[in-house]
């Protein structure tokens, strides 16, 4: 039983399974989640995608069936029926369109998480650098801020939501 | 705005959804995946979102794939490859009248699997086997199978080698009369149709998420045929990965056919066209 699109598929595997599990990692955040998004792409690949066709356009296939499941996740998880594609990738062009994936350094996803940041006000971008960046534990942020525990949990809370509601779409 | 910098205790609502939201950012920072239970409305869901963009962005390190899942998605993907590949091509004719077993199952034995011409090249698959069949054979569920799909005017067709369906994989297969999938469920082979009990539309087989899915109306079917994502199941395993909502009805189960394994081949029971 041997196919003769075999040597063809593992090569497309091997050439884009880095990047594209990178990308759905920068936007899905937990390896085991973008682990499953990762084999639910390449399943659909091997099942649906033309191995004949170009590099650039097998590229592109991926990375939009790569957006499409990474959209389904939040979906069907977090009931956000609402989600736009737009709203999930800013700055990300039509996959169509798009002849290479993006370079991680332009990831329009860390370049959200950047703009965010900046924007907020002192105490909230503090509290996430604290958490996010230096990794730091509940009880060590809230012995760096002078808090409470309890207060830096509703200080990160707040934090988020605040950082939410500024990345929810109307970035300047 | 004052109102950013004012730490005041907070009320006892928030006090909780702030403590609920810990749990769930506690499991993004250590890479683990986070219970969608943490997350209660729209505005958490995006502070969800924008977490797990934090978290990633942070160090480039993290968004590295573990080379052990990378390895094993390529076993698996090369597997599907051929399995798909098998389906395109004209299946062997071979007629034949024999003694079918009375259920639409078979369980492997190590003769079987190593007499049936299941060689060194099948490595990974064969310890995989050679594992699954070593447990009891009791307390195996039995079908209770209802009219016999095909009487006596049939032939054992050849469907897929033995070595190609590992445990936890699924082969498409048709023969004139029957379109299907051979599966191996621990070591168990069966075959089930590869048709949906609600309005015919063709299943495909989801190595990820063990089951054999509906792209018309998103039922799934488990390796024994049966709904997966009922709302019967859902009560007693909670949500089905991958679906916000149960799926609606109740289905019938997927036919199954009888099969043998013969020669390192699976055989169905199939009709003569």
């Amino acid at each position: 039983m041997e196919s003769p699109s075999r040597g063809r598929f593992e090569e497309i595997y091997d050439a884009h399974v880095v990047p594209i599990y990178r990308y759905i990692y920068a936007r899905i955040g937990n390896r085991p989640d973008a682990e499953d998004i990762t084999a639910q792409v390449f399943t659909r690949a091997v099942e649906q995608l033309d191995v004949t066709r170009e590099d650039g356009q097998i590229a592109s296939w991926l990375y939009r069936v790569s957006q499409n499941a990474i959209a389904d996740h939040w979906r069907a998880f977090y009931r956000l029926p609402l989600l736009t594609e737009a709203q999930l990738a800013p700055g990300w062009e039509p996959v169509a369109e798009a002849e290479q994936p993006p370079k991680r350094d332009d990831d329009p996803a860390a370049m959200r998480v950047e703009a965010v940041l900046r924007r907020l006000p002192e105490q909230y971008r503090r509290v996430l650098e604290l958490r996010f960046l230096q990794r730091m534990s509940v009880a060590e942020t809230a012995r760096e801020l002078g808090v409470s525990r309890g207060n830096a949990k509703v200080l990160q809370y707040r934090a988020l939501r605040k950082a939410a509601l500024l990345g929810d779409g109307s970035d300047a | 705005m004052p109102d950013d910098r004012d730490l005041r205790p907070a009320d006892r609502a928030e006090d909780a959804a702030a403590e609920r939201f810990e749990r769930y950012l506690e499991a993004v920072l250590r890479d683990g995946r986070p219970s969608p239970e943490d997350v209660t409305d729209g505005d958490e869901a995006e502070m969800a979102r924008l977490a797990a963009e934090l978290h990633a962005a942070v160090d480039p390190e993290t968004g590295t794939p573990d080379p052990a899942f990378v390895d094993q998605l390529r076993v698996r993907m090369r597997q599907a490859d051929a399995g798909i590949a098998a389906v395109r091509q004209p299946l062997p004719y071979r007629p034949g009248v024999a003694d079918a077993p009375p259920h639409g199952r078979v369980r492997l034995t190590r003769r079987q699997l190593l007499g049936g011409g299941l060689v060194a090249g099948a490595g990974i698959a064969a310890g995989a086997v050679g594992a699954a069949i070593l447990r009891p054979a009791g307390g195996s569920t039995s079908f209770t199978g209802g009219t016999e799909l095909v009487g006596d005017n049939g032939f054992w067709a050849p469907v897929a080698a033995v070595a190609d369906v590992p445990p936890g994989s699924a082969i498409r297969f048709s023969t004139a009369a029957f379109d299907g999938f051979v599966v191996n469920d621990h070591g168990e082979i069966r075959a089930l149709s590869a048709i949906c009990t609600h309005m015919g539309c063709a299943l495909h087989f989801r190595p990820e998420w063990q089951d054999l899915r509906c792209p018309c109306h998103p039922a799934s079917f488990d390796f024994s045929g049966a709904l997966a994502n009922g709302s019967d199941r859902w009560r007693a395993n909670g949500a089905y990965r991958g679906d916000a909502q149960a799926y609606p009805a109740s289905l019938p189960a997927l036919a199954r056919p009888r099969v043998k394994v013969e020669g390192g081949q699976v055989l169905v029971w199939t009709a003569q066209v």
